[in-house]
């Protein structure tokens, strides 16, 4: 893009979109405004828990503790996802040149870091009971 | 391929290392280990010698870092201001529970600053900015006091903002120019001025203008500097406030080339709003971290000065004895960024000093506690008298040097009355760093005299020596700022 003026045409059809967008919820909840009968009763206005009668207030706090599970649960996700693209970069014809002391390519060296510094991370988390259910 | 290559960047490698190793060793001994501070300690002095032996002028990570004179100013201020505070926390954190996660953490903050003043890709500007941030945002509630943590939610939450707004300005800056690398975007918005990219600029300052405290984007720094720990107050004003300068006047680099427009009043105008602000709402204060941390709001002012002259500066401008004038500007500054830090530093450390003995009364920063603090704790009321005249701007002590550089520099572009306001705002500011030396020394004293924490006073007197250094043999820390500017300004 560098250097030519902006062509408007590549963003029509993001305002479409857009446009699109902002009409269809408009007009689906009006249709079901205009067409469906509205006769509340009690039961229909209670909170919907799988068919069930409600048991509680829904308005409870979660435990701390679901954080630092989805936190660490994250981590090593996007690490596993980061493995993949790594693995085609190491066995790239491009990453050969990058070989040190005659046979340690240095995707690896930089993959084992990567890793260290998450291990190291989650050991802090086992050491100080972050990952016990209590 | 040699391993050797990478040999520049050796100080930021030990301190990475060294952070994960005080996390192990943390974990081992349950926290009750001294080895934590000492070994964060030796890793800083190391890297402090790295840091300036290390060779200049390489590029690393595919275009993505550079260590030049320029990055290695910055990463000295920053390791510097990690040692001052590292020395002082010794007493207070050291082999005690947490100890070690706040060394760790305080060493993750300076390898984030060290990045931010070496990245040439707004990428790894971001990483370095958001490494620091999160680092400083768990220490700012370290002490988990009440007070900690309203400061450190304040802190986070103007954090968070600030980098949703630097975030969209870098996101804006790739879409009109394709690039992430600061010099292809200034020259493509060279080559095609484009007013989205002004527009783009403006997020980006503002988010930078945040982390600099710069009015009228301060109003977390007051509150955090109160409430946080002092020693951690000590390294936000002093390092993290640094980042953002270091970032901006890497990035400025593209304002510079694309935008030869008026833009330099805007600076000019918050650079002079920012100082009269700061100074005018510290004579009202009554919490000397407070007044400290209004000071540093104005010192913000004083030092985007440089800012507002790089804008006049045009080709062939010169200032004294022939040198750039754009040169002469950054290198003040940079001096007076470095000497802020110091000073800046020393300061927090001693309110830590009042605050460990007036702990009992019911705000351990108020001034009433500095009441004949010359006779209760001599060391520190000296050195904390020091620091306010430098911060003041009296010589020989390094906040008149750096002044007079950027003062003059201002002159030089034909800026006289921003020069002219500033000389005036140091003269108010007199007020009320006299007001807590008066305290200290010609009230009765608030109570007996007392034992001085020896981690304390051996950082205040290594920064009571780094301020008259430089104000007394100004020479060689000019050549080594004009050198550094050189870098970034060729």
């Amino acid at each position: 893009m560098t250097g030519e003026p902006l062509a408007v045409d590549y963003y029509i059809p993001i305002i479409l979109f857009l446009v699109m967008g902002a009409i269809v919820p408009i007009v689906a909840l009006a249709a079901v405004k205009i067409i469906s009968p509205l006769r509340p009763n009690r039961r229909k206005a209670s909170v919907y828990e799988g068919g069930l009668k409600p048991v509680r207030d829904p308005k409870i706090r979660f435990n701390v503790q679901y954080y630092l599970f989805a936190i660490v649960f994250v981590i090593f996700d996007v690490e596993v996802l980061f493995l993949y693209p790594w693995i085609y970069v190491y066995a790239s014809e491009f990453m050969k040149r990058f070989v040190i002391f005659g046979f340690i390519n240095m995707a690896v060296i930089e993959m084992v870091l990567f890793i260290a510094v998450l291990v190291v991370g989650l050991l802090y988390a086992i050491k100080k009971e972050a990952l016990r259910w209590v | 391929m040699d391993l050797g290559h990478y040999a520049p960047l050796g100080a930021e490698a030990l301190i990475t290392a060294v952070s994960l190793l005080v996390v192990l060793i943390g974990l081992l001994s349950k926290g009750k280990s001294s080895l934590p501070g000492y070994l964060s300690l030796a890793a800083l002095v190391v890297a402090m010698g790295l840091v300036f032996t290390a060779e200049t002028g390489t590029v690393f990570f595919y275009d993505s870092l550079r260590v030049d004179g320029f990055s290695q100013f910055f990463k000295a201020v920053f390791i510097l201001v990690s040692l001052l505070v590292v020395i002082a926390s010794l007493t207070r954190y050291n082999g005690r529970p947490g100890g070690d996660e706040y060394f760790a953490l305080l060493l993750m903050a300076t390898v984030g600053m060290m990045v931010v003043s070496s990245a040439i890709d707004l990428v790894s500007l971001f990483i370095g900015f958001e490494l620091a941030s999160l680092s400083t945002y768990a220490m700012a509630a370290f002490d988990k006091t009440k007070k900690n943590l309203e400061a450190a939610m304040k802190y986070f939450l103007y954090g968070a903002a600030s980098s949703a707004f630097m975030l969209f300005g870098f996101s804006m800056l790739y879409g009109m120019t394709g690039s992430t690398k600061i010099a292809e975007i200034a020259s493509a918005s060279l080559a095609a001025f484009n007013p989205a990219i002004l527009i783009a600029l403006i997020f980006v300052i503002v988010g930078f203008a945040f982390k600099m405290a710069l009015v009228p984007f301060h109003m977390w720094a007051p509150d955090t500097y109160e409430g946080a720990p002092a020693l951690v107050s000590a390294l936000l004003a002093a390092g993290s406030k640094k980042m953002g300068f270091a970032a901006a006047f890497r990035v400025i680099l593209i304002a510079l080339l694309a935008l030869k427009l008026e833009w330099y009043m805007a600076f000019a105008i918050l650079a002079a709003v920012t100082m009269t602000v700061g100074n005018l709402i510290a004579c009202w204060q009554n919490n000397v971290r407070r007044i400290l941390a209004y000071s540093s709001i104005a010192q913000a002012g004083y030092i985007s000065i440089a800012f507002v002259v790089l804008g006049v500066a045009s080709e062939g401008m010169t200032g004294p004895n022939n040198l750039p004038l754009n040169q002469y500007a950054l290198a003040g500054g940079l001096l007076l960024i470095l000497g802020h830090a110091i000073m800046k530093t020393g300061a927090f450390i001693g309110t830590a000093q009042v605050a460990s003995i007036a702990k009992n009364s019911e705000d351990p920063d108020d001034i009433s506690n500095y009441a004949g603090l010359g006779r209760r704790a001599p060391v520190t009321a000296f050195c904390m008298t020091i620091f306010m005249f430098a911060l003041a701007g009296i010589p020989p002590t390094a906040g008149y040097f750096g002044k007079f550089v950027v003062f003059g520099s201002a002159i030089y572009g034909g800026l006289v009355w921003l020069a002219v306001l500033a000389i005036l705002n140091s003269a108010l500011s007199l007020y009320y760093y006299l007001r807590i030396v008066s305290y200290m020394y010609l009230r009765e004293p608030a109570g007996p005299r007392i034992s001085e924490s020896k981690g304390y006073v051996f950082s205040l007197l290594l920064a009571l020596i780094g301020t008259f250094w430089i104000g007394v043999l100004p020479q060689g820390f000019f050549n080594w700022a004009m050198q550094a500017a050189a870098a970034l300004l060729p």
